[in-house]
């Protein structure tokens, strides 16, 4: 249904090869280049209006670069990407601020993200202010209080200051934070990773609820796939820098083709004693490669149980559409052979 | 005697709204090589507990108000200042739930791990900087050699928590306090860094405290669960005594809020209702008032008492509702009354 790069003036956010670099410049004596850091490594993606789309993938892969590419707060090295019609890669910096009400993170750190010398009614005030100036005192503590109950605090912790909270406590003022500007598109870094279960659930019925009501969409990092799983539409699947699977929720988690997916599906923890002292893992070998001397040729085979031929060594197996709206980088070692581990 | 043996462990904050009690009362025990998880909601004072055993609560406003923690035959809660620097980061080490707490942004992560080994042990610099990416490669850092020079922000998030691990082990603790260790990482990772865990439990007896709210965690890797809520004790016992035979209604519910075990589709079932305001006294149980049990009597009443179930296994015996009854039922029996208008597909 969806191409994998979709109309830029039509579709709600267009990645076309998306590349974003870290430079580590260069030694001081010699000048020799200390390498290049490949975060992100040509993405291309469309997301539609309205959907959640999980994004998964080993600790190092690019997630968290991409999502500040998307943000504009790292600039692309190289690819496009759009919002709405408009080329975010192409706007200036002084003009992406007044756009950024538009879209809004919620990071991976709620300790660094939130000002330890602001109390919880400054931050919100603050960032409900960026859409409604207008708002003051009673009417702005209101909002505050309202928002405070969206995430599922108490409105009298308004007057305290992050450090008084709890873990969760802090990511729920985080997330009421991305809220308040009312924005249309939502990066949520693993906003559920520091809550227990129970806020955990009620944070992404929240989330799921707000898509649905406000028409917002998501994207949504973390690597508790069960969360993912139950949140998403559709999940991509990113390892060293690039997306290697993506299609329906259901597909990929029931379904997964890509023997790196397998992986990480049988490595999902289950609370269950019994079935976690009989389970049966694929175990990848090693670790991921260095993503400054990523390997060539289809990005796995360093790691996978099935030996590579020298071509897939060599040559980097495009994404293709095996089944519709299920796409996986088509390398024939990865993908349909009979994986036991 | 175990290695470590917590006594009614308290630790209230005196703040400007209140004296907030976030650990009332705890007790537990921890044998070598053993692993205690702690779970229990968000606020329900699992960091504090840890903490508390460090010593680090920052006083004021903080205050261990009463207690034992007797570690090796000590008491962890009236050692002086020195005796403690001694202890903490040799003999205890914690892997703390924020891991930008405990790196430094401005100091390479080799100075960091050679600096916390040598302020334990004698050991010159250039051995230490193999042990550190001897370390780092444990914990599965590519190209631990050359990254070992990097500054905390050049890693992943993932990454950072690893190399907090690596330098929580350096120094071959007796006991491992992990506060959601592996709270920022991936599955394969994570099941990894719990792999690395409990290799060193078995080759040095290392005792280790887990606090996670991953109950998948925790049937994988813990002997003993203890169920916080609202700073108390409502259930310990057993990984399987928890998982197969819960008491407490708390115990249940938080069994039921875990997503892989429901229907896509589905809101996901949680527990109504907010945490409980521990800065004002709680009277009787802490969850009655989100307890989806028929209530009996008041709920005024002394605070319930621990009582055995079965060797091993405790629970606050709330006597103000009626927890007989699988929690099935009763949730099945809430939704046909609340009969709440599910929002269909527009
Ligand atoms: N400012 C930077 N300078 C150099 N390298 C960086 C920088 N930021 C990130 N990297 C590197 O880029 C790669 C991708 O990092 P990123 O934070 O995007 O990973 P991630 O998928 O979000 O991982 P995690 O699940 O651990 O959060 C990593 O190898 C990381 O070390
Ligand atoms: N410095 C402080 N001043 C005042 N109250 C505090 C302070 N630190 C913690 N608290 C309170 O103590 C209670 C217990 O907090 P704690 O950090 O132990 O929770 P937790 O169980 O670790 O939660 P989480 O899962 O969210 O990390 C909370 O109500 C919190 O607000
Ligand atoms: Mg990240
Ligand atoms: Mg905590």
């Amino acid at each position: 249904m969806n191409a994998l790069i979709g109309n830029p003036q039509e579709d709600f956010l267009v990645l076309d090869e998306v590349k974003t670099h870290f430079d580590m410049g260069t030694t001081l004596l010699t000048r020799e280049s200390k390498g290049v850091v490949k975060a992100v490594d040509g993405v291309s993606l469309t997301i539609n209006k309205g959907e959640i789309l999980g994004l998964v993938g080993e600790s190092g892969c690019g997630k968290s670069t991409l999502s500040r590419t998307i943000m504009q707060l790292l600039r692309p090295t190289s690819g496009h990407i759009w919002l709405k019609g408009r080329e975010l890669s192409a706007i200036s910096d002084a003009d992406i601020r007044s756009e950024r009400i538009n879209f809004q993170m919620i990071f991976q750190d709620p300790y660094a993200s939130l000002n330890p010398r602001m109390t919880v009614l400054d931050t919100l005030g603050e960032a409900v202010r960026t859409r409604h100036p207008e708002l003051k005192g009673d009417a702005l503590r209101g909002r505050v209080a309202e928002l405070l109950r969206t995430v599922g605090m108490n409105p009298f912790q308004m007057k305290r200051y992050p450090h008084e909270f709890s873990g969760g406590q802090r990511q729920r003022v985080a997330i009421a934070r991305a809220l308040a500007p009312e924005p249309e598109l939502i990066i949520a870094d693993e906003p559920v990773s520091a809550l227990d279960v129970s806020i955990q659930s009620q944070i992404l019925n929240l989330l799921k609820r707000l898509t649905r009501e406000l028409g917002l969409t998501m994207i949504f990092i973390s690597h508790d796939l069960s969360v993912v799983r139950y949140i998403s539409d559709r999940i991509a699947v990113m390892y060293l820098g690039k997306i290697i699977e993506l299609g329906d929720a259901e597909a990929i988690v029931d379904h997964p083709l890509h023997i790196y997916t397998k992986a990480l599906m049988s490595a999902i923890p289950e609370p269950d004693p019994n079935a976690e002292r009989n389970r049966h893992r694929i175990v990848l070998e090693g670790d991921p490669p260095s993503p400054m001397s990523p390997p060539d040729g289809c990005k796995f085979w360093p790691r996978s149980p099935v030996e590579h031929s020298e071509e897939l060594k060599t040559v980097e197996p495009p994404l293709v559409e095996m089944q519709p709206g299920h796409w996986v980088s088509n390398c024939p070692f990865c993908v349909g052979t009979d994986h036991q581990a | 005697m175990p290695l470590l043996d917590v006594d009614d462990l308290t630790t209230y904050f005196h703040t400007r709204d209140g004296v907030v009690r976030a650990v009332d009362g705890v007790s537990f025990n921890l044998e070598r090589g053993e692993t205690l998880g702690i779970v229990g909601e968000s606020g329900s004072g699992k960091s504090v507990t840890c903490y508390s055993l460090m010593r680090l609560i920052p006083e004021p406003p903080g205050r261990i108000e009463r207690g034992t923690a007797m570690f090796d035959g000590r008491d962890l809660l009236q050692m002086s200042p020195k005796e403690l620097r001694k202890v903490r980061g040799d003999k205890i080490s914690m892997i703390f739930q924020d891991p930008m707490t405990s790196l430094n942004p401005y100091l390479r992560i080799s100075t960091q791990l050679i600096e916390a080994l040598q302020m334990h042990r004698d050991i010159d610099s250039k051995a230490a900087l193999n042990k550190a990416i001897e370390a780092l490669e444990e914990v599965g850092i590519p190209g631990a050699s050359k990254r070992v020079f990097s500054y905390p922000h050049e890693f992943s998030g993932g990454m950072r928590q690893r190399v907090m691990i690596a330098m929580a082990l350096i120094t071959e603790p007796d006991l491992l306090i992990a506060d959601e260790p592996t709270t920022a990482l991936d599955v394969t990772v994570q099941a990894q860094i719990m792999e690395i865990i409990k290799q060193r439990q078995n080759d040095l007896g290392t005792a280790v405290i887990l606090v996670t709210h991953d109950l998948g965690v925790v049937a994988g890797s813990c002997d003993k669960v203890l169920v916080m809520y609202g700073g108390r004790e409502m259930e310990s016992g057993s990984a399987d005594q928890i998982f197969y035979r819960p008491r407490h209604p708390y115990t249940r519910a938080l069994q039921k809020t875990i997503p892989s075990l429901q229907e896509k589709g589905q809101e996901l079932f949680t527990i109504p209702g907010l945490p409980p305001d521990v800065s004002k006294p709680i009277h009787g149980c802490a969850f009655h008032p989100r307890c989806p049990y028929p209530k009996i009597g008041s709920p005024e009443g002394e605070r319930p008492q621990l009582e055995d179930i079965e060797p091993g296994h405790c629970w606050a015996a709330c006597g103000f509702c009626d927890s007989s009854a699988p929690i099935e039922t009763v949730l099945a029996k809430a939704d046909d009354h609340v009969a709440e208008p599910v929002d269909g597909d527009a």
